[in-house]
């Protein structure tokens, strides 16, 4: 049972603070950026290539993640605000080509074949009756604290408010004198570093190919929506919510149902069902769970 | 080298006939299609399933049309109101959620495998021969489907899309049942996408998951972009451009001497890179769609 | 009431708490031009809307010609030959005025016509955009025009939907009153073709000019429904527009 729960929580810390960036970076923008995906890609692969040139583990991940921010910040500021400009389905074209280039860099730079960290071998540890590898411990207390500082951050200092204020409503935001446009750099650096960690997180415990990032795009979407957009902690909760019922949905033992001994569901129907649970979320429920009223998308 | 290139030639009518067929939808009707494929999936197989079960190629020309008909008209009929990028995230969920079905039902797809053997058009003619009849039917098939697509556009249905499209309200003030137009709208394009696919099964002879993943799609868009959104000589001359520079990819590797992830990496960049370059410096495409200038009647 | 065109029967409408129509009662017979006034706030565009079919009433029924309305969308009220106009008409930015005017028509066409644009139309679009003195901006984009010839616009892709009866929805808010003018005689001759026509509006003058009959209301409720010439003696409606000098001047 306990082994269940630690199933859904890795899951879970895969998908956790990418979707925080794509909640916080698609109510802003107003478009979804599929790019977004490929900047958790590019935290992982990064780190892993900057640690087989010789960095130590540390370091690497601090370099790839502050680099794939500024990345973001810059690929924002050079082509997806004059995108926007034409149009919200442009710069969702526009960044999903954005994607297109990140997956020929990563073919040309890491290969098609996975990649992964140098990292000591260790025994597994048993608590309860799961069990837990070292770098998955590491993978949670990286996802755990990123969540922390993030919450902190958002909630209890100026600069998280004037954030809060900047996605909520960007117009009064700039009429009480907040720079929006900072903010605006601001979160959209926030995201990139909080994907890159989480393609880390990802990385840590097992290996990463060039494809990490569009195999993420659904279910980082299908969190961020059943969340609300604008809501990271409805993301967390999204994160968990769909990693929940792919764990069970693969998990579960149909078989005395159907009148045989053992029937399991293949496992890539786990993306599945989290997909249409993006369809329903979408169509149901377009501004997430948490909210009340069903206004019409 | 001559069959290179009939063989390349065939292949940019293929799909040409799947970019004329998302020109209709979102270029015309504004729908931001990201399942294209998945209709495509519905010619492929048609033709794979009817083979598979002795069913005979009529039958699976039925099916194949028949299914996508039935899968166009359900991507309309999903959310009444959807928001256009909300849309197109739907589409892409069950676009994938197809791909994965069919990658895992072995009794009926073939499953990863796919089904080979498919008989061959005109299996009665020699090699050569049959390669030119080939191209010749392609050919007059695009131009037909140009030519269609061209007066539907031009014709009275063509300017309810565009009401539709454009202004909604005003379109339903004016008695329009958006909904009912979008529906025949997919419904036809889909149509137009299947027999592409329904060819295509018995071109190559072969269908497998493999060929209905979403990046295909992606290369589809990006061809009606490169092409010009909105018109159909567009759509067949980004859809002609982008094959051909594709297939000579390979040589310009070879000639410069790079390893053979350049030659996937090439095709990214290329997609991608020229969707953004479009979109930035050519909104309109190449051969941009007309507003007005066109002779009234 | 058996030539009633539009019976309104005990219609509600509240967004959240704030009830905006309360027992909404009225009727209109084929061929009139009935305005509907009332101050600001008073529910008049609300109850269009609901007449027209954006959203549904909470409670009461709506008939036209006879059939039950109640309940049903824009464009199924629109096709039974109920049309409307926007008060701020959005036009699309991709199609010409004479595709639009071509393309108002468009519904109900046999699949033959699907392909080709019907040459004998182009007369009755001529005819029309010269009357709307449209004709030198034909091959514009509709949406490059000006507010006043989107108006007329409007008007004239209303008549093309083969209207039993048009709602017109301030018609001429922001419009030069050279153009209101023109407008006048544009309504009346629609009417004289035997369209029925139901106007919000606030300019006194233009509804004196047009209208048979006026529906005043103030804060959800019908307060008076009587000729133009007895607004000014009906203390109710006096009082309802009390502390807008300008209505008072107009009604004077």
């Amino acid at each position: 049972m306990f082994q269940f729960l630690v199933d859904v929580l890795m899951r879970a810390c895969d998908l956790m603070l990418v979707a925080i960036g794509m909640s916080a970076v698609y109510s802003l923008m107003k478009f979804p950026n599929i790019a977004l995906v490929q900047y958790a890609a590019t935290g992982g692969i990064l780190a892993i290539v900057l640690q087989k040139i010789g960095a130590p583990v540390a370091v690497a991940i601090v370099f790839a993640v502050v680099l794939t921010g500024l990345v973001a910040v810059i690929l924002n500021e050079f082509l997806f605000n004059r995108m926007l400009k034409i149009g919200s389905s442009t710069a969702m074209i526009g960044s999903l080509a954005v994607s297109l280039v990140f997956s020929a860099a990563f073919l040309v730079t890491v290969g098609p074949n996975p990649s992964r960290f140098r990292l000591p071998v260790s025994k597994p540890i048993r608590i309860l009756d799961a069990r837990i590898t070292e770098p998955q411990l590491v993978s949670f207390a990286i996802v755990a604290v990123a969540l922390g500082v993030f919450a902190l951050l958002y909630f209890r200092t100026d600069l998280g408010r004037c954030m809060r204020a900047t996605s909520t409503n960007e117009v009064l935001a700039d009429a009480t004198g907040i720079n929006t446009a900072r903010m605006k750099t601001i979160i959209v650096l926030i995201s990139g570093v909080m994907a890159a960690l989480g393609g880390v997180a990802i990385a840590l415990k097992g290996e990463v190919d060039i494809q990490i990032g569009m195999d993420l795009l659904l279910p980082v979407f299908a969190s961020a929506i059943l969340g609300g957009l604008g809501n990271p902690f409805g993301a967390v909760a999204g994160a968990l919510l769909i990693s929940l019922v792919e764990t069970v949905v693969t998990t579960i033992n149909f078989g005395p149902l159907m009148g045989q001994v053992v029937v399991f569901l293949p496992v890539a129907y786990a993306s599945a069902i989290s997909f249409l649970l993006l369809v329903a979320a979408l169509l149901w429920r377009p501004r997430g769970l948490f909210v009340s009223e069903v206004k019409r998308v | 080298m001559s069959d290179f290139i009939i063989h390349v030639t065939i292949m940019s009518g293929l799909y040409a006939l799947l970019a004329l067929s998302l020109n209709l939808q979102a270029g015309l009707g504004g729908l931001m299609n990201f399942g294209q494929i998945a209709l495509f999936a519905c010619g492929t197989y048609g033709a794979a399933i009817a083979f598979h079960f002795d069913f005979g190629a009529v039958s699976g020309f039925v099916l194949a049309v028949l299914a996508a008909a039935l899968l166009g008209w359900a991507f309309a009929s999903v959310g009444r109101n959807l928001q256009a990028d909300y849309w197109g995230i739907v589409t892409l969920a069950l676009a994938e959620v197809i791909r994965i079905i069919a990658t895992n039902e072995d009794w009926l797809t073939g499953g990863a495998q796919g089904i080979g053997g498919i008989p061959p058009l005109y299996a009665g003619l020699d090699g050569q021969t049959r390669q030119l009849v080939i191209l010749a039917t392609v050919l007059l098939l695009v131009l037909a489907a140009g030519l269609f697509c061209r007066h539907l556009i031009g014709g009275r249905y063509g300017l309810s899309i565009k009401i539709m499209r454009e202004e909604p309200q005003l379109a339903a003030s004016l008695g329009y049942d958006t909904i009912a137009l979008k529906r025949q709208l997919m419904a036809v394009s889909s149509v137009l996408a299947a027999v592409s696919g329904f060819l295509f099964a018995h071109y190559v002879s072969f269908v497998g998951p493999e060929q209905i993943d979403s990046s295909e799609t992606f290369l589809i868009w990006a061809m009606i972009v490169v092409g010009g959104l909105g018109n159909n000589a567009g759509a067949i001359v980004g859809a002609f451009l982008l094959q051909f520079t594709f297939a000579f990819i390979p040589f310009v590797k070879d000639w410069i001497g790079l390893p053979s992830e350049y030659v996937a990496a090439g095709r990214l960049l290329l997609t991608g890179g020229g969707l953004i370059a479009f979109i930035l410096f050519r909104q309109s495409g190449i051969v941009p769609e007309r507003v007005g200038g066109r002779r009234y009647v | 009431m058996s030539d009633s065109v539009l019976a309104i029967e005990g219609v509600a409408k509240s967004f959240g708490a704030n009830q905006v129509l309360a027992n909404v009662c009225f009727s209109i017979r084929k061929g009139e031009i009935v305005g509907l006034l009332g101050p600001n706030g008073c529910g008049k565009s609300t109850l269009l809307n609901l007449i027209s079919g954006v959203f549904p009433a909470d409670a009461g029924t709506l008939a036209f010609q006879g059939e039950n309305m109640t309940g049903q969308s824009m464009d199924h009220i629109a096709r039974r030959g109920l049309v409307r106009t926007f008060q701020l008409p959005s036009m699309p930015r991709r199609m010409t005025v004479a595709e639009l005017l071509h393309g108002a028509a468009a519904r109900g066409a046999g699949f033959g016509s699907l392909f080709r644009r019907d040459a004998s139309e182009m007369a009755e679009i001529d005819g029309l955009l010269d009357e709307l003195a449209l004709s030198h901006v034909r091959y514009l984009p509709a949406a490059s025009l000006s507010g006043g010839q989107k108006k007329l616009l409007s008007i004239a892709l209303a008549l093309r939907a083969s209207p039993r009866m048009i709602c017109l929805d301030e018609p001429t808010a922001g419009v030069h009153p050279n153009l209101r003018h023109h407008m006048v005689g544009l309504l009346r001759r629609i009417n004289a073709s035997g369209i029925t026509l139901l106007i919000v509006e606030h300019d006194m003058h233009f509804i004196r000019e047009l209208c048979s009959r006026c529906v005043v209301m103030d804060r959800g409720a019908v307060i008076a429904d009587c000729k133009p010439s007895e607004l000014t003696s009906n203390e109710q409606v006096v009082e309802a527009y009390l502390g807008n000098a300008r209505q008072k001047r107009a009604m004077a």
